[in-house]
């Protein structure tokens, strides 16, 4: 397996790259600006799609258009515990969609979190620091799921502990 | 708090006062498993009521309560319990012992009620255990006792010639329930297995859906994924002196609710902490957000430039 570095900078780097948004008007419907990538009208706004994959359970995915970037991720999930609780993690930060504003509230079949980055948001935010923000939540995710399955385990076994003392 | 007590904090609290400051009252309230109180003063201001209505009053009954209670409470006990109750006792006033250990006592027996009338069947199971160990004429299990206490989920108690087994049936309402309950009861399992300090404590079995071979024959078991099966295995090491048997009784009532406390205190930490890292998020991605150089600017008087 490989490490997490190469993997975060590989994302970093295509993310950035895909993040070069304009402004561009719905050619099918006058009087329409949507996110290509979301309406997908017309196909030759869009870009090609990228898979970056660390191993099958971590990948993103990323399909670039024209106006808008859309982010999928896959985040590991080794057993049951940690799929329930990437599952209420991100499902909780769904709910909250309307304050992350780059955050879809519902995901791309197969991923587990998807972000929608349009050119709106591109010009009213620092790019790169929208990067920055997703890489950190790349980074923390894992992390957080596996301190929760963790803290989880040692409840489990003081409460055992305690129980089974009382008998003693 | 981690182990959860056996008595009812409401009936101790309200006795404590009502036998001080004696005065009319009708409380209606719950406690684990469905089960309801109420403390009445029906007739005058002297006589406290408390009743109980709990949902296996019936099985209860056939496993010798009436006796257990009638240990327990005396002269207490109503013949007559109120309508919709299944036991009352009676508390005059004036035969309440004055302030101190022995009025104690009597609040602390009273709050301990439910807890008591379900320790008949225990009681039942372990003295079964004594005869069959001493008669030795064959390893033949006692006879199998069903405690439908909740709705869907029941204790199964049965003495055998050197042991007494107690089978709990529990539903895990959703799949979050049943992936914590089954990582909880696995550290139940293993408990015992790892800490040599645990060799005193019953042994632990744990299956899904699939009953124990003791209650494989008890006729509308649910079989599906949401249930549990518990198995605690009690030596006689663990009820030979009174004193032990009660506190084995009493922690072992409350194993349910034990569990299912702690697997909604786990959520609700995961919550918490969730909340916490969605926050730090936010904070995170609202630094992308460029920041509005418009701010108000003033001269060294004091006075707003306006753009024109």
């Amino acid at each position: 397996m490989s490490s997490l570095r190469p993997y975060l900078v590989a994302v970093r780097s295509t993310l950035t790259a895909a993040m070069a948004l304009e402004n561009f008007a719905s050619q099918v419907v006058e009087r329409h600006n949507k996110p290509e990538v979301e309406a997908g009208t017309s196909i030759e706004a869009l870009l090609n799609p990228l898979v970056i994959s660390r191993n099958e359970k971590e990948q993103v995915l990323i399909e670039p258009s024209i106006n808008s970037v859309r982010m999928s991720i896959r985040i590991k999930q080794q057993d049951d515990i940690e799929r329930i609780l990437c599952h209420k993690f991100t499902r909780f930060m769904m709910m909250r969609a309307e304050n992350f504003v780059i955050l879809r509230r519902k995901p791309v079949t197969g991923y587990d979190i998807s972000f929608l980055i349009t050119n709106f948001h591109a010009e009213t935010m620092l790019k790169h620091k929208l990067v920055d923000f997703i890489i950190q939540f790349m980074e923390e995710v894992d992390k957080e799921i596996s301190e929760t399955r963790l803290s989880l385990n040692a409840r489990a076994r003081i409460v055992a502990e305690s129980y089974l003392a009382t008998f003693g | 708090m981690i182990l959860l007590e056996s008595h009812n904090v409401v009936i101790q609290n309200t006795l404590a006062e009502k036998f001080n400051k004696p005065g009319s009252i009708d409380v209606v309230f719950v406690d684990f498993d469905g089960v309801r109180f109420r403390l009445s003063t029906p007739t005058s201001k002297e006589i406290i009521v408390l009743s109980m209505n709990i949902r296996c009053w019936d099985e209860l009954a056939k496993y010798g309560v009436t006796d257990v209670l009638q240990r327990e409470y005396g002269s207490r006990v109503m013949p007559q319990p109120e309508a919709d109750y299944h036991v009352s006792l009676e508390y005059a006033i004036d035969s309440i012992p004055p302030p101190g250990e022995e009025r104690d006592a009597l609040i602390k027996a009273a709050s301990l009620l439910k807890r008591n009338a379900l320790a008949a069947p225990f009681e039942n199971a372990f003295a079964t255990q004594k005869t069959l160990e001493s008669s030795e004429t064959s390893d033949l299990p006692g006879q199998l006792m069903e405690i439908h206490y909740r709705d869907e989920e029941a204790i199964y108690i049965q003495a055998a010639n050197d042991r007494v087994t107690v089978v709990f049936s529990t539903i895990f309402k959703d799949e979050t329930d049943r992936t914590f309950g089954k990582v909880f009861l696995q550290e139940f399992v293993d408990a015992r297995r790892q800490n040599t300090a645990m060799q005193h404590a019953p042994q632990v079995l744990y299956s899904s859906r699939d009953p124990p071979l003791e209650i494989r024959n008890v006729a509308g078991l649910k079989r599906s994924d949401d249930v549990g099966y518990v198995t605690f295995v009690l030596f006689p090491q663990h009820f030979s002196n009174p004193e032990r048997m009660q506190s084995t009784i009493s922690h072992i009532q409350l194993f349910r609710d034990y569990l299912h406390y702690h697997i909604k205190c786990s959520k609700a930490y995961m919550h918490s902490r969730m909340r916490a890292r969605v926050a730090e998020f936010l904070k995170v991605l609202n630094r992308a957000k460029m920041e509005n150089k418009e701010v108000e600017r003033k001269t060294v008087t004091g006075r707003t430039l306006v753009q024109r």
